[in-house]
């Protein structure tokens, strides 16, 4: 983030206009071709196109929840939190226990989960993270990789390993209809929240002088505390922020896909990527970067298939090459920009 | 011999054991070393001084290759170094020590400088994979060790060592690059006035016994004018002057420089 | 004597294959030896795997993908393709040691934060592919189980024996010869001016690139060589249980092997040894421990049922295991069994005096 300009909006901007400005011509060709390739996927299914289009966006703020957390804590502490995503699928899980075994609504769930998700962050912060931050970060990944076996194991104990899963409202299930296809209303449910969520997180922390105080300590602890600012207090207040949007995310990714013991692990690794196509100390670039794999994850079938029906080579065809997208734009990334697409020289190196 | 201006050297830079030409290091908004054209003739004792943050340190950083410039030339022995990779001027004959205690600090005192030794022997990478490695170069360690006055902490863990020894520890690995310019970043800091003349006169032997071309960055003024052949000044990361030291001490413009800000005040 | 402490630790490797077995199958242990050969190939995967992170001081969190490239190598070879064993085992390896060495280049000098980072997406990667079954070769989430053993293997009753020209041997002692001779060789390893060099990267990579090293060209090294030696006990791994599966490249292998090796103590060359021992035995041990009974099984006075309780043995290691970081992250059990000697042995020779 740049300390000296509190405002979102300029960062995005002068962000953008800096990778637009750095852009190779081979670059620009291989976006116009993008946008082509896109077009066509368009006019061929409509419909389909759609529909992965937002299925793309869901699973991207979903990705997007729990790589903020990531990155904000990596940022500000220095600790790469493993554990990030055993608080994601916690939030699940506390999301099932209230609805599915007690009984009580989602809306409850959509606020309780989150808040026992951030108390479970403040207890792993209090007692594990807040002795690694001015160690190796190594040390912290350690750590955290600890706490993930931990929460999984306990999980595993309460819930049993058998996949979950739990009802949405009424308000909340059938489709909207879009016109070229129908979009299940959840999704549209989802895509705001998040973006209501990320939003209040990126105002919080460039706006207020709560964030500001906390990215002061970043910059320099001595002085900052020196002022009379209790440090470690708002280190612990962002953690359990961090863990809390983790925590929703989970709700919401269980409220639509169910819930299994092995979702927190593919989830960090997701936000790993995200994290580091986005450039490590970023959060702009997390959002971007976490919008981008959900949608290249979502979209590549899409085009992959109209090319293989309009041009009949079905080598275009590769079925289920879906998952293994998150990892190819990763490494594409790195090769071309190793610092990741918005990420600050130097920094975690 | 007379006291030189700013960008003013004593031979051509490309001809010095070590140069350099209008040498800048930016940080963001901060310019650390700022258009700096130095030449150590080969042989020579060169004291750096200057007030805190005047960019000495930088200065070493970057001529060592850890940092890479903003703008100008590196030259070492008539040859541009600026883009060499940092690794490799060890090779050529350039080496340094740091200000702060830099050991592999969980090895023995003989491993830290015989791993040198043995780096020296293989160049930047060695794949030898079939000796043992500590008969590998331990008995130039072992020479390297008693000159700088640690040969009875052979196998004391480094990070055990008082805070002096360190100093000597870290200027004895230098040494064990087998260089022919050294660089040695405040040999002396943090030591007790009796270490001190200890640590002056290890680095007076190194200079006179191996013939070795000495930078040296001091803020001990004793040190400086006792052991040193010329002094450059810098402040604000410009080199304001350079000279024999009592020229230098008594020179109006490193006058201003230390002393301006006071008379200001006044 | 000085002998003996120069050549310790092949001393104490022989020790350790020759009185695993009827260690751990005493009836005050575990009543049965089979896990001993299993044991035998974690430590050489673990040990392997901590010459890059506890030698070189890069953590890798993919290195089950290694472990992988060695057991499929076999399987593919030896079940679809019809080739025999050697070819499998050595393109295995070879393609072990290529991948680490084309992906270390491309990852290595990014930083340790970054690295293990890269490495458990990069492994995800890799699962992702075996995980389709490409051109039918890996069997998906099936893995290779058909016909999957060289003919030189035999079973009889779960027991496996390796037929040789002249004789018979029992697979535990084939296992024990490959696992010694990979162990001496990284043994050497570590002596040798190469590894010196790595510890010192790992001590101070900062200075020691000030001292001369190319840096990233040893942690490339490092990493080509703990791949190799990871595929190779992924060979072994693979007749051990028949054939390849696809848990082996998943992330919870990787993360075991970091488990063990901090559990065990990364800085030692038997911390890895020690930390497997550990970790397999207690998850052997407590998941077949079902009454507490105290004081003594024949005198019970109170007796517990903890079945339900240990089968969560996973939990109590993970506990464990972040007090073993937060406390002391480099020397684990087999560092603090080093200082537990060594003081005792001071008070033993206080005593005497």
């Amino acid at each position: 983030m740049n300390g000296n300009d509190p405002s979102f909006a300029r960062e995005a901007t002068d962000a953008v206009r800096g990778r637009l400005g750095s852009l190779t011509p081979a670059a620009w060709a291989l976006l116009v071709i993008s946008l082509a390739v896109l077009a066509f996927a368009f006019a061929v299914r409509p419909g389909l196109f759609v529909d992965n289009a937002i299925g793309g966006l869901v699973y991207g703020m979903i990705l997007v929840m729990i790589a903020l957390g990531l990155s904000l804590i990596l940022g500000l502490m220095g600790v790469v939190n493993f554990a990030h995503g055993a608080l994601f699928m916690l939030g699940a899980y506390f999301a099932y226990q209230v609805v599915g075994a007690m009984g009580l609504s989602f809306w409850a769930a959509l606020v309780v989960a989150p808040v026992a998700v951030g108390a479970v962050g403040l207890a792993m912060e209090v007692t594990v993270l807040r002795r690694i931050y001015d160690q190796d970060p190594i040390i912290g990944l350690l750590a955290t990789f600890g706490l993930t076996l931990m929460v999984q194991e306990a999980v595993r104990a309460v819930w049993g390993a058998a996949p979950l899963g739990f009802d949405v409202p009424r308000a909340l299930q059938g489709g909207t209809d879009l016109g070229v296809t129908t979009v299940g209303t959840f999704r549209i449910f989802t895509v705001l929240v998040a973006t209501v969520a990320v939003v209040a997180v990126y105002l919080l922390i460039s706006r207020t002088d709560f964030g500001l105080t906390v990215r002061a300590g970043v910059q320099d602890d001595e002085m900052t505390e020196f002022l009379g600012v209790d440090l470690p207090l708002r280190f612990t207040a962002m953690f359990c922020l961090g863990a809390a949007i983790a925590g929703l995310g989970g709700v919401l990714r269980a409220a639509e896909s169910g819930l299994g013991t092995g979702m927190g692990q593919t989830f960090v690794i997701l936000a790993f990527v995200v994290v580091v196509v986005g450039g490590v100390g970023s959060l702009f670039g997390s959002v971007v970067s976490g919008i981008l794999i959900g949608e290249a994850t979502f979209m590549t079938p899409v085009v992959l298939t109209a090319l293989s029906a309009a041009t009949g080579v079905a080598a275009f065809d590769v079925s289920g090459i879906q998952g293994l997208v998150p990892y190819l734009v990763m490494i594409t990334v790195l090769l071309v920009r190793p610092r990741g697409l918005f990420g600050e020289e130097g920094l975690m190196e | 011999m007379t006291v030189l201006g700013p960008n003013e050297s004593i031979l051509d830079p490309r001809e010095a054991a070590l140069g350099t030409e209008g040498l800048v290091r930016r940080f963001g908004e901060v310019t650390a070393v700022d258009d700096v054209t130095l030449a150590v003739p080969s042989g020579e004792l060169r004291a750096v001084i200057g007030p805190n943050g005047a960019g000495k340190t930088t200065l070493f950083n970057v001529v060592t290759g850890l940092l890479s410039p903003t703008a100008g030339r590196v030259w070492f022995e008539g040859t541009d170094v600026t883009d060499a990779p940092q690794y490799e001027r060890p090779h050529a004959g350039l080496a340094r020590s740091f200000q702060s205690n830099e050991l592999f600090t969980e090895e023995s005192v003989l491993e830290n400088v015989r791993v040198v030794v043995q780096t020296a022997e293989y160049g930047p990478f060695g794949l030898d994979l079939f000796r043992d490695a500590a008969s590998v170069g331990r008995e130039r360690a072992v020479e390297i060790l008693d000159r700088v006055g640690l040969d009875a902490a052979h196998d004391t863990l480094a990070k055990n060592l008082p805070h002096g020894d360190q100093r000597r520890l870290g200027i004895a690995m230098a040494l064990a690059t087998d260089p022919d310019v050294l660089l040695l970043d405040e040999p002396t800091s943090g030591m007790s006035p009796g270490a001190t003349t200890k640590t002056a006169a290890l680095v007076e032997d190194i200079h006179d016994s191996l013939g070795l071309t000495v930078l040296l960055i001091e803020h001990d003024m004793d040190v400086v004018l006792s052991i040193s052949d010329r002094v450059t000044v810098l402040d604000q990361g410009r080199a304001i002057a350079t000279g024999p030291p009592e020229e230098i001490r008594t020179d109006d413009d490193v006058q201003e420089a230390y002393l301006g800000g006071i008379r200001e005040e006044l | 004597m000085s002998a003996l402490s120069r050549y310790r630790v092949p001393v104490g490797l022989l020790v350790l294959v020759v009185a695993l077995r009827p260690v751990v199958a005493h009836q005050w242990l575990l009543g049965f030896g089979q896990i001993a050969t299993s044991m035998l190939i974690w430590m050489l995967f673990v040990a392997a795997f901590n010459l890059l992170f506890g030698f070189t001081g890069l953590l890798s969190f993919g290195h089950a993908m290694f472990f992988g490239f060695g057991m499929y190598g076999v399987a593919i070879a030896v079940a679809r393709l019809d080739l025999p064993f050697v070819v499998g085992a050595v393109v295995g390896v070879a393609f072990a040691a290529a991948f680490g060495n084309l992906l270390g280049r491309l990852i290595v000098e990014k930083g340790e934060i970054y690295f293990a980072m890269l490495t458990l997406a990069v492994g995800e990667a890799v699962y992702f592919v075996v995980n389709r079954n490409p051109l039918g070769l890996t069997g998906g989430s099936n893995g290779i189980s058909q016909n999957a053993l060289p003919p030189w293997v035999e079973t009889f009753r779960g027991q496996k024996s390796v037929v040789l020209p002249f004789a018979e041997v029992e697979w535990y002692w084939v296992v024990a010869v490959v696992f010694l001779l990979c162990m001496l060789a990284l043994w050497q390893l570590l002596r040798s001016p190469f590894g010196r060099s790595l510890v010192a990267v790992r001590e101070n990579e900062g200075l020691a690139r000030a001292m001369g090293m190319n840096v990233d060209r040893y942690k490339i090294a490092s990493f080509t060589a703990s791949g190799a030696l990871a595929s190779i006990a992924g060979v072994l791994l693979e007749i051990n249980t028949q054939g390849a599966s696809i848990e082996t490249f998943g992330v919870l292998t990787s993360g075991d092997a970091v488990l063990m090796a901090v559990l065990g103590g990364v800085n030692y060359f038997f911390g890895p040894v020690a930390g497997v021992f550990v970790w397999q035995f207690t998850a052997e041990y407590l998941s077949s421990f079902r009454m507490l009974n105290l004081p003594t099984t024949e005198l019970a006075l109170v007796s517990v049922d903890v079945s339900g309780v240990l089968q969560h043995w996973r939990f109590l290691l993970g506990a464990l295991f972040v007090a073993v970081v937060l406390l002391s992250p480099k020397d684990g059990v087999w560092g603090a069994l080093r200082d537990g000697v060594r003081v005792a042995a001071a008070r033993f020779r206080e005593v005497r005096r």
